[in-house]
């Protein structure tokens, strides 16, 4: 090329091009090939296949339930990290928060709400999806796999609305958790060691709540984005979704 | 004819080798737009859709959560127990179960639930029925899950609406 190529002048005249350029990755192709290199050049889009089967995008055949568990997956995350700006886990405060929630911040009973409804719809969504999948028979090879990682996915997702559960520290929390972590005590040998390792005590408290806390606002959501990172690779590794054999 | 010729001086026939170009198809890909498989691009088809189905789902979260407030009760007190004391609405079933003995049903049942979903790809391998709904060749399948689902429901049911103080029967009206 040229030296004039790379005049300053001639960079100006180029910049929004080469910006948009170096931030897609894509150069110019023919229209199949751009459509291509939409989703194998993004980073988040290239767990998609670059390809789909109409059989897929049949509504009444997934009726879309892995999806919206997704999308309210991303509707958690985005709420709770909100959320996480007005909430202390602490005995004597968690309460106050969720009072001020309701009374101070503007809106912040609408974000509360979003966020525990998105929670109740999740688990639901969940296992209306793994419904769907055991009744289109999508779990036999090459899926195996998928399928337990989608079991993992929803005993995270279960955990994840648990944790959260105990967070507003009022009567309904504190009484939920207390006997649903009973429960884990009825286990042979170890049930008693479970529950005192899940509370951080013998019973709830303090320490109780900051487990809940970390677990709810840290672990478990970075142990989820991974499964549903490895759960959309697989089902294109897997050939995309499941469809009738002789199609 | 022209095509035969450019195949020619891309990749000449060997008698030496067992495999030649057959054909050159001109086109964007070598599948346009629609190809033999029944494939579309995922940009715009699937894309497109998913977020149609994100902004759908954003906006009855949204509504639901305008009109309707999640419950929050009198602060927690370690003291005064609410009577009776509920799970979250997805053990409430296990808890049900519990009722009716502890290791049973808080251990046993979900254990033995939660194992035969991971062990159930391995364990039904006839590849026979898959991509249909409810298809004819699973007929026992499809029935053995429905009971597994239905009891999950009943029993959640049960946990949440008819149990009442002390765990004792108690009519939603009562
Ligand atoms: C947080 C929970 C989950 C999320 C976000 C999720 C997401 C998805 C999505 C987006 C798909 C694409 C097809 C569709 O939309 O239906 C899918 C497919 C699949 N999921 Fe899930 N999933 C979850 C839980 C589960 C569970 C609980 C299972 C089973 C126990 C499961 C097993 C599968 C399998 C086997 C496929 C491939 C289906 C096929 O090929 O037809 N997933 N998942």
């Amino acid at each position: 090329m040229s030296e004039a190529a790379y005049s300053l002048k001639e960079s100006i005249r180029q910049l929004p091009r080469n910006i948009k350029e170096s931030v897609s990755r894509r150069g110019a192709g023919t229209p199949d090939q751009e459509r291509a290199a939409a989703i194998f050049g993004n980073i988040f889009l290239h767990l998609h296949p670059v390809r789909v089967h109409v059989n897929s995008l049949r509504l009444s055949y997934t009726f879309g339930l892995g999806l919206i568990s997704f999308f309210l997956f991303l509707i958690l995350v985005a709420s709770g990290v909100l959320l996480m700006f007005y909430y202390t886990p602490s005995t004597q405060l968690a309460y106050r928060n969720m009072k001020d929630l309701e009374y101070v911040v503007s809106y912040g009973v609408v974000l509360r709400n979003a966020h525990r409804w998105s929670a109740h719809a999740m688990v639901a969504f969940a296992f209306l999806h793994m419904c769907r999948v055991f009744y289109t028979g999508s779990y036999k090879a090459p899926r195996e796999f998928n399928w337990v990682i989608g079991v993992c996915l929803l005993l995270v997702t279960l955990l994840l609305s648990f944790t959260g559960y105990l967070l507003p520290w009022d009567q309904l929390a504190f009484w939920a958790i207390t006997v649903g972590s009973n429960i884990a005590a009825y286990m042979p040998w170890i049930g008693e060691k479970v529950r005192f390792l899940m509370l951080g005590g013998n019973e709830v408290g303090q320490m109780a709540l900051l487990r809940f806390y970390v677990l709810h606002v840290a672990l478990l959501p970075v142990i989820t984005v991974i499964l549903v990172a490895v759960h959309f690779w697989r089902i294109r590794k897997d050939g995309g979704l499941s469809r009738p054999l002789n199609d | 004819m022209q095509q035969v010729a450019k195949r020619e001086e891309i990749f000449p026939r060997d008698p030496n080798k067992t495999y030649s170009l057959m054909a050159i198809v001109e086109g964007d890909s070598f599948q346009v737009e629609r190809g033999p498989d029944d494939t579309l691009q995922s940009w715009p088809h699937l894309m497109v859709r998913e977020l149609l189905l994100f902004l759908l789902v954003f906006i009855v979260i949204v509504g639901v959560s305008l009109v309707f407030n999640a419950p929050l009760e009198e602060p927690a007190n370690a003291l005064h127990s609410t009577n009776p004391a509920k799970a979250p609405w997805y053990f409430v079933g296990i808890q049900e179960l519990v009722s009716y003995s502890a290791f049973l049903g808080g251990i046993v049942a979900p254990a033995v639930i939660v194992l035969s979903l991971l062990f159930l790809p391995y364990l039904d391998r006839n590849p026979k029925g898959t991509g249909v709904w409810f298809s004819p060749d699973r007929k026992i399948a499809t029935l053995l899950f429905t009971v597994f689902v239905i009891a999950m429901i009943i029993l959640i049911l049960i946990g949440q609406f008819v149990r009442g103080p002390n765990w004792g029967l108690y009519w939603p009206w009562a």
